[in-house]
This record gives C-alpha cells, sequence and structure tokens, in this order.
C-alpha cells in the first residue's frame, strides 16, 4: 500500500491517521510482547511494591532506583521513538511490509530470547534474519519489485512544513502513549479482576493512564525537534549556486543527485523525511539509546526477565566483554592499517602476565618486593595504563622487524612471534612460574563495592566501561589523521609513502596501538580469572581473534563488535550448549550425538569448534570477504563496485543547459 | 664432538623431511604467491592416510614383514598416501583456493587458515585426540661408523627424499609440464597468451606439492612411530621456515633451506640448561627449539628476506 506522498505538501489528517496506524502498530506489538508476555509489567510492578513496602520486597534500594530508571529510560524511549517514526516517515512503503519487518526483526526475537535465553535466542534470530533477507530478495527479485530510489523523495521544508511535521511528531507520540495508556489500562482491570494485581497498585494504574497521554506529548515535542535536525536545510546547507535557479530547494537536490547512486543512498539515509525511517540515522540514536539503558541496568534486569542463573550469565558477558576488546584492537592492526597479525595472543598475554606478576605473591619473588594485597588492589587502575603502554612497547618491538615485509610474510613473523612469547613465559619460570602458571592473582577495588573472584558484576560494569571507552578510542583514532594514514598504506604502501606518509612510523603506531588495547584486554583477564597460565595463549587464540574481525568486518567497528559477540558465541557457548543438551539422555540431541559418534568415535561437539570456525572462514571469503557488517569503503572495495547503477538520466542531458554543468561537478 | 656429529646425522634424516614438505611450500609459493597455510596439515593428513593404508592391509604396529612383502606394503602405502595427499591438494585448492585468485591477499591467506583448521580437525575425528602409532615395519638397524651411530631408518628417509628430490628437479628442468610451471610462476598472464593451461597447470603443482607432503609423512611416520592430529601446524611452520631460510620460489633452496634447518634444530637441543648453573637457555635447548627457529625465520626475513639461494625482487608499484 503505497501512498504517491510527497513530503513537500503537508499531509492531510487522512494520511496522517495512516502513518499514525501503521506505526503505532508496529511499535506497541513488540512494546507489548516484552511488557505483558515478557517480564515488563514484572519488572514495573515489583519496583512499585519495593517502592510502597520497602519492607516486604526483596529488592533493596539501590536495586529498585536502578530498575525506577530503567523502565522511566526504556519507557520514554519507546514513545519517543514511535513519535518520530511518525514524523518521519513519508508514507511511501507500506503498512504490511514494516509490520513484516517488525515482526521479523523485533517480535520474533523476543520470543526466542524468551524461551531459549539470550545468546541462543540472538543465534536463532541471526539465523532467520538471515534467511528472511534471502527470500526477501529472491521474492523481490521474481515479483520484480525494486525500491523507489530514495532521491525522489527528498525535498527541503520550509517553515510550514516544517511545523507540519512537528504537529505530526506530537500526535504521534500523544496518540501512541494513549493507545498504550488504555491496552495497559485494560490488561491490569483483567488482572485485578482475576486477583492477581494488588489493590494498591490501582492507584498507580489510574496514574499511569492519567501520565503516559502527558508524557506522550512532550516527548513528541522532543522527537520533533530531534526529527527537525536532520531535515535538509533550507538555505545553503550545501553550497549551491547563486542564482542558477529561483527555488532552494533543486539547488541542494541536485547537488545530492549529482552524487553516485550510492553515496546518495548513504547520503539520503540521515535525511527528514525519510522513506526508510527504521533505518534512518536518527532511528540508529533510539536503537543505541535502548541498548545503552539494557547493557547498564542489565544486571539488576536478569534474575526478572531470565530467572535465575545471573551471576553465571555475567559472569560469561564479562568474559566476552574482553574479546570484544581484543577483536577491537586486532582491528587497528588488521582492519585499519591492513597488517595481518596472526600472533596478537603474544601482546594479550604480555598484559596479562604484568598483572599476574604485580598483583599477586610473584611481585615477591620477582622483585622482592613485599605483597600487599590491599594496596595492589587499588594500584590495578593505574596498572591498566601501565601494562597498556609495556604491550604497546612490546608492540613496536615486535612490529619493527616486520617493516619491510609484505601481507604473507608479515603474517607469518608475527605468527612467530605469537608462538615465541607464550614459550618465553612458559619456560622463565624463574620469574613467570612457568607452566603452573601464576594464581592469586588480586582483584581491583572500587570505593564501596566488595569485590572478588566470586562477584561478577563490578567485573560486568567495569568491561562495560572498558569497551565504552575503547570504542571512543577506536572511533577517534578512525578518524584521525594517524587513522586515515592507516587506511592509505592499507590499500597502496607506495602511493601513500609517495604522498609523504611516515610509513615506519604510522605502522609502528598501528602495532603499538593494537597492543594497548589487548594489554588492557589482558589485565582485565588476568584479574578476572585470578591467575595466568602459558596454555591460556596459543595460536588458536590468534585464529579466534582474526576470525572475530574478519567474520564481522574488516575495519568497521560495529562490525567487528559483532564479529566478537558471534564468535564468542559460537566458541563458548553454543558448541558447550550442545554438548551438554546432547549428554542428556532424554534430549534429542543425544540421539543425534550417538549416531555421530558410530562414524566417528572422537566428535563431540566441543572438538569440532576449528571445523566450525575453519568452514565459516573458508566461506565468509569466497562468497561474502567483506564480513558480516560491511564497512561502506570495503563493501565497495571488494565487489569492484558492481552495485553501482547506471544513471541513464544523466545521459541524455544535451551540453549548454544547467544541468549539463551539475555532471562535471566530481563528487 | 661426537654429540655434535651425531646431532648433525640426526639433523640430516630430519632435515630431509622438512626439505620435502619445504618443497610443498616453495611450489605453491612460487606458483600463485600464496603461503598455504594448509600444507603442513596435508602432510599430517597424510600419515592418517599411511596408517589406514597399512590397516587396510593388515598391518599393525606388532607386525613384521619381510622381503617382498615388506617393499611391496612399503610401496603401497607410501604411494597410496602420496596420492590421497594429492587428490586432497587439488581439491582444496579447487574450492578454497581458485574462487579467490584474483581476491586482495587478505583472502586467500585467511581461507587458507581456514583449509588448515578444517583439516586439523578432520584429523581430529577421524584418527581420535591421542597420539596413533605408526606401524614400525622397516626393521631398526645400527650401522656404526666410530662412535656415531646411523639407524636403517634415517637412511632410508635420507634415500627417499634423495630419489623424490632429484625426480622433482628432474621434472621442472626437463619435461613440457616442468617448463609450463616455471613459465606460470614467472608470469601468469603470458604463460597464458603462450598457451598454457594456467588452471590445469596450478592442479598440478599443488599435486605434486601435496604428493610430496604425503611421501614425507610417510617416512615421518617411519622415523618418529606415531602422530597426532596437530603435528601439521607445528611441522609446517618448521618447514615453512626452511623454504624461506633457502628462498621461496626456489626448488634447490627449499631442499637445501630443510637440511639446515634439521641440523639447527638438531644442534640446538645440545644447549645446556641454565637452571643447572653456567651458559645456556632455561630447560635446556630442546625446549627452546620453536622459538630458536622462529628467531631464525625472523632474522633472515628482516636481514635477507630473498633467502639464501634467492634473488632480490624489488617490489614493483
Amino acid at each position: 500500500m503505497s501512498m504517491p506522498v510527497s513530503a513537500a505538501a503537508l499531509l492531510p489528517a487522512r494520511q496522517t491517521r495512516t502513518l499514525l496506524i501503521k506505526w503505532t502498530v508496529a511499535l506497541l506489538v513488540p512494546l507489548i510482547v516484552f511488557t505483558f508476555i515478557w517480564s515488563g509489567e514484572a519488572i514495573v510492578n515489583t519496583t512499585l511494591l519495593g517502592i510502597i513496602s520497602p519492607a516486604s520486597s526483596n529488592y533493596d534500594t539501590p536495586t529498585l532506583i536502578q530498575l525506577s530508571l530503567f523502565i522511566l529510560l526504556f519507557y520514554a524511549a519507546a514513545i519517543a521513538f514511535a513519535a518520530y517514526l511518525i514524523a518521519v516517515d513519508t508514507g511511501r512503503r507500506g503498512m504490511l511490509e514494516v509490520w513484516l519487518d517488525v515482526l521479523i526483526f523485533a517480535v520474533i526475537p523476543l520470543f526466542l530470547v524468551m524461551t531459549l535465553g539470550l545468546i541462543i535466542g540472538l543465534a536463532l534470530s541471526a539465523l532467520i534474519w538471515g534467511i528472511y533477507f534471502y527470500v526477501r530478495n529472491l521474492v523481490r527479485k521474481m515479483a520484480h519489485i525494486t525500491p523507489p530510489p530514495p532521491l525522489q523523495n527528498l525535498a527541503v521544508l520550509n517553515a510550514e512544513q516544517r511545523a507540519a511535521l512537528k504537529r505530526r511528531a506530537v500526535e504521534g507520540g500523544f496518540w501512541f502513549a494513549t493507545v498504550f495508556a488504555v491496552l495497559w489500562l485494560v490488561v491490569d482491570l483483567i488482572f485485578f479482576f482475576s486477583g492477581t494485581l494488588p489493590v494498591i497498585l490501582l492507584i498507580w494504574v489510574a496514574l499511569r493512564t492519567i501520565l503516559l497521554p502527558v508524557a506522550g506529548y512532550f516527548l513528541g515535542r522532543l522527537s520533533g525537534t530531534i526529527a527537525l535536525r536532520r531535515a535538509l536545510p533550507a538555505k545553503g546547507g550545501k553550497s549551491g549556486e547563486n542564482g542558477a535557479d529561483g527555488s532552494d530547494s533543486t539547488i541542494s537536490k541536485r547537488e545530492l543527485e549529482v552524487l553516485s547512486t550510492t553515496r546518495a543512498r548513504e547520503e539520503a539515509k540521515d535525511l527528514v523525511p525519510n522513506d526508510l525511517p527504521l533505518r534512518s540515522a536518527g532511528a540508529q540514536r533510539f536503537f543505541m539509546v535502548l541498548l545503552v539503558v539494557f547493557l547498564l541496568f542489565y544486571p539488576v534486569l536478569d534474575p526478572i526477565l531470565f530467572g535465575s542463573g545471573t551471576n553465571g550469565r555475567l559472569a560469561g558477558y564479562g568474559d566476552a566483554g574482553f574479546y570484544v576488546i581484543l577483536a577491537l584492537g586486532l582491528n587497528i592492526v588488521v582492519g585499519f592499517a591492513g597488517l595481518l597479525d596472526l600472533g596478537y595472543v603474544a601482546f594479550f598475554a604480555i598484559g596479562a602476565y604484568v598483572w599476574g606478576m604485580v598483583g599477586s605473591t610473584q611481585l615477591n619473588y620477582v622483585f622482592n618486593i613485599p605483597f600487599n594485597a590491599t594496596l595492589m588492589s587499588w594500584l590495578f587502575w593505574p596498572f591498566l595504563i601501565v601494562a597498556a603502554l609495556i604491550a604497546a612497547l612490546w608492540g613496536v618491538l615486535l612490529g619493527a622487524p616486520t617493516l619491510r615485509l609484505r601481507g604473507d610474510y608479515l603474517a607469518i613473523v608475527t605468527l612467530g612471534f605469537g608462538e615465541i612469547v607464550p614459550v618465553v613465559f612458559l619456560e622463565m619460570d624463574k620469574y613467570t612460574n612457568g607452566a603452573n602458571g601464576i594464581v592469586g592473582v588480586q582483584s581491583p577495588s572500587f570505593p564501596g563495592v566488595i569485590w572478588s573472584l566470586i562477584t561478577p558484576i563490578p567485573y560486568y560494569y567495569l568491561i562495560l566501561v572498558l569497551i565504552g571507552l575503547t570504542i571512543l578510542a577506536n572511533i577517534r583514532l578512525r578518524d584521525s589523521r594517524l587513522g586515515r594514514a592507516w587506511i592509505a598504506i592499507r590499500e597502496d604502501e607506495i602511493a601513500a609513502a609517495s604522498s609523504g606518509v611516515n610509513l615506519v612510523r604510522t605502522k609502528l603506531f598501528a602495532f603499538a596501538s593494537g597492543a594497548f588495547f589487548s594489554g588492557i584486554a589482558g589485565m582485565y583477564h588476568a584479574a578476572k580469572l585470578g591467575g595466568v597460565s602459558p596454555d591460556n595463549f596459543s595460536f588458536g587464540d590468534s585464529v579466534i581473534y582474526l576470525a572475530m574481525v574478519v567474520i564481522g568486518g574488516i575495519g568497521n567497528i560495529p562490525g567487528v563488535i559483532v564479529g566478537a559477540l558471534v564468535v564468542y558465541s559460537i566458541n563458548e557457548f553454543i558448541l558447550a550448549q550442545l554438548d551438554t543438551l546432547a549428554a542428556d539422555p532424554t534430549n534429542f540431541m543425544h540421539t543425534v550425538l550417538v549416531a555421530i559418534t558410530h562414524v566417528f568415535p572422537a566428535f563431540t561437539f566441543g572438538n569440532i569448534r576449528n571445523l566450525v570456525f575453519g568452514i565459516i572462514l573458508i566461506v565468509i571469503m569466497i562468497f561474502r570477504p567483506e564480513g558480516l557488517i560491511p564497512s561502506a569503503r570495503r563493501r565497495r572495495e571488494l565487489r569492484h563496485g558492481n552495485d553501482e547503477e547506471v544513471e541513464v538520466g544523466s545521459l541524455d542531458v544535451p551540453p549548454g543547459t544547467p544541468a549539463f554543468e551539475s555532471e562535471v561537478h566530481v563528487e | 664432538m661426537t654429540l655434535f656429529v651425531q646431532e648433525l646425522v640426526v639433523g640430516l634424516a630430519t632435515g630431509a623431511i622438512y626439505a620435502l614438505i619445504a618443497l610443498g611450500y616453495t611450489m605453491v609459493y612460487g606458483i600463485i604467491e600464496l603461503i598455504n597455510f594448509a600444507h603442513g596439515d596435508i602432510f599430517m593428513m597424510g600419515t592418517l592416510f599411511c596408517i589406514s593404508i597399512m590397516n587396510l592391509m593388515g598391518v599393525t604396529t606388532t607386525s613384521h614383514p619381510t622381503g617382498w612383502a615388506l617393499i611391496s606394503i612399503m610401496l603401497v602405502s607410501c604411494l597410496g598416501g602420496m596420492l590421497g595427499c594429492a587428490i586432497l591438494g587439488v581439491v582444496i585448492e579447487r574450492i578454497a583456493y581458485r574462487p579467490l585468485r584474483n581476491a586482495p591477499r587478505l583472502a586467500p591467506l585467511i581461507s587458507a587458515i581456514g583449509v588448515s583448521l578444517v583439516l586439523e580437525n578432520v584429523g581430529l575425528l577421524w584418527k581420535g585426540i591421542n597420539y596413533v602409532s605408526f606401524p614400525q615395519i622397516f626393521p631398526q638397524v645400527y650401522y656404526y661408523i666410530g662412535p656415531i651411530s646411523i639407524t636403517s631408518v634415517n637412511i632410508l628417509v635420507i634415500v627417499i627424499s634423495l630419489i623424490l628430490m632429484v625426480a622433482l628437479q628432474w621434472m621442472v628442468s626437463s619435461t613440457r609440464i616442468g617448463r609450463a610451471m616455471r613459465a606460470v610462476a614467472q608470469d601468469r598472464e603470458a604463460a597464458a597468451l603462450m598457451g598454457v593451461n594456467v588452471d590445469r597447470i596450478i592442479a598440478i603443482t599443488f599435486f605434486i606439492g601435496a604428493a610430496l607432503a604425503g611421501a614425507a609423512g610417510f617416512i615421518y611416520g617411519l622415523q618418529y612411530g606415531s602422530t597426532i592430529f596437530y603435528i601439521g601446524f607445528q611441522l609446517g611452520l618448521i618447514a615453512f621456515t626452511a623454504a624461506v631460510l633457502g628462498g621461496i620460489g626456489n626448488l634447490v633452496g627449499a631442499m637445501l633451506g630443510g637440511v639446515l634447518i634439521g641440523v639447527i634444530s638438531a644442534l640446538a637441543s645440545l644447549i645446556p640448561d641454565s637452571n643447572n648453573g653456567g651458559f645456556g637457555l632455561p630447560h635446556g635447548g630442546a625446549a627452546w627449539t620453536e622459538a630458536i627457529i622462529f628467531a631464525i625465520l625472523i632474522l633472515i626475513l628482516v636481514f635477507r628476506p630473498s633467502g639464501l639461494l634467492g634473488q632480490q625482487t624489488p617490489e614493483k608499484v
């Protein structure tokens, strides 16, 4: 159901209503699934009961504060998001399409995660998404449906249209919140009459039904402002020709038309009004907010959402976290600078051993300094930087011999270092306690927090902070002169050198930066595990880190994070889970395992880890070398730009007309 | 002194095995400029193939065939192993490397790592996680030249390697296919223009290289008596060092490098244990062999990347 709506016109009430229906349904369904079918309602009710009668609640004050914050932020973000989408959408994409998308991308994953747990639920969802993309492309090709080019719909909004947009946002927020409030009221009344809702909460229900629409109104205004920030500017946002054309709107639009289709598509994603508002940059901001809210408050949400076993899950996520940091660090070396490093585990080991030797009684053996546990816990923080710097120094030292080498040799040499360093740690047992490893490594300290090997929550927050800082640092590095120099040497060293890039310095900096982050990860790992041993560091680990970067998307920061989580899940969770499932004789997997072990007696799901990774690597290299989430530049490189369509329109413009001149502008 | 010469002899035998594997590396690199990470694992599969073939023929670790039976068993298992590896090599090339022939350098390298992982795991699934014993069918006789002892197995290893190396050298220098291989290694497009079927030649190169690895697997099994799924990685890296030492792309260099590395690793075990006081390395040179070999690799690549017998080729724009 597509309407020939041009955003330049004021939307009459009928079309606003259609948009309202479309997005309200689209966003309400996942919200309802979360709140009523999953545990959203439980979160709200437990928080309130805790606030109203603290004596009878199991939760202490800090937890309650966190829960309330979560509820406020989550639902406010949801309503604001709805308002934003209603404001921004041009209505060109049909309702059913959007509803199908939301079903596949939000509702089904919610159900899967609810029933199967976070990791396996997400893994299955990813599989379903893959299938969905494939099927959708097939259907589109067969039915010859092509999505309309985004440029047709871009227009500059004058003041009247801007007001209309804002009004739409406010209306959207208000009505969405109202519908949601009414629905919630109905559900709560049903619960009340069936006796499961305490009377006390009835007051809250009434309050909420009034508050939500009001909140919706104000959040709608907020979203309207956010949406308008991304609209094409009325005057000269991009420099236009003077007086070449009367209307302002055509100038900026023509500038966009000069861009190639792929670039225009990328630019159009950001602008308002938008054909695909769910994919726009503004919507991504909302997704970020929701994600951050979930991550921040996850430890208190987990017991309510997933039941028992929180500590184990949090410990697992803490472990996944340092893989993310390692992947980000390796991304600098392999992704940005294009230096294939197969020995990355060496720097990780160095970071771990630094804390291992300083943060435990080994300090006594090696340096003859008496070991004071409490003091060392506090020194963890400055030592993070120290270990990272030491690792960076070794990055420079180990990178120096490789400066003149080309890709393959570089890989082998770094692989060699990745082998030598653990051997050194193993054999120099006067300092490193050799094969027995170092035990009793200290956890860090923070005022007011009990921190030890058995408390996963502080480690969880620590790794979140570290990951946040690492991402920030990576983004700044990538966008700096150094980052651009890295990309230059990745593409063509000789050209880069001729353009004035100091090859030696740039490469050494790449190694040093990569090693810096792995040093941090190493320290975290040593502290969390409480010990270091040379078996933790082997070439197999280096391959896993490389797999994270490659599978996720070389050179792309969000891609690498996703790759790290995917690889970690396969490595630690999925195969181990399959093993535990298969060990249970009542399970279907058991029969599968028995059947396979008839042919291959040595088969366990844990054993075939390398097989799985190897096949994934080969398949990805052949079919999708840019990784799961490619950076735009990479995708253009590796696909040789065969996604570019020829702009037929520009071929038949006669010279001498103003439109002809625009073709001469090079992007 | 006798210890030195003794180690030298042992090193020669080990080096012969390294040389055969190194030949595979250097041939593939010469022709498609790809370091075949999976080559070491092809060697490992070769050992497993030989064991399986011998088991099929009824030979176990306790049987001691003699005379014609011995010779025929050895021939069959050696050739069978070589054939199996050769086919494996061709299949790998077809599946994992050919689609990536024109891709940027990173792609086939990572694909090779993937193949290596797959092969390792296949070896694990096939023969289990423990050491698999190789039937020591060749009678172990000690010959003495003065105080130095050399076993018949060592001699056999050296002899087989020599035969294969000479055969390879003859093939490359005197036959049409050899000429075609040299042409493709020198300039792939020009060779295609001259009527050489490049795809077929590359497949043949993989075939021969893998066959040599299979032979190496056979004699490795005879010499050391057992195999396990992860030896491919270790030996592969050492053999690659040998190839680089001799000059990658150069056949004689690979042979020379292999022998040199074998000798060096044997001599490294002579380094005393510094934990016992005095000069040496902690836990003695034997524990550091790997590190020493990699150190050599790094030194060569830094100071003389073209290897001992290679030519310095400047990097073209």
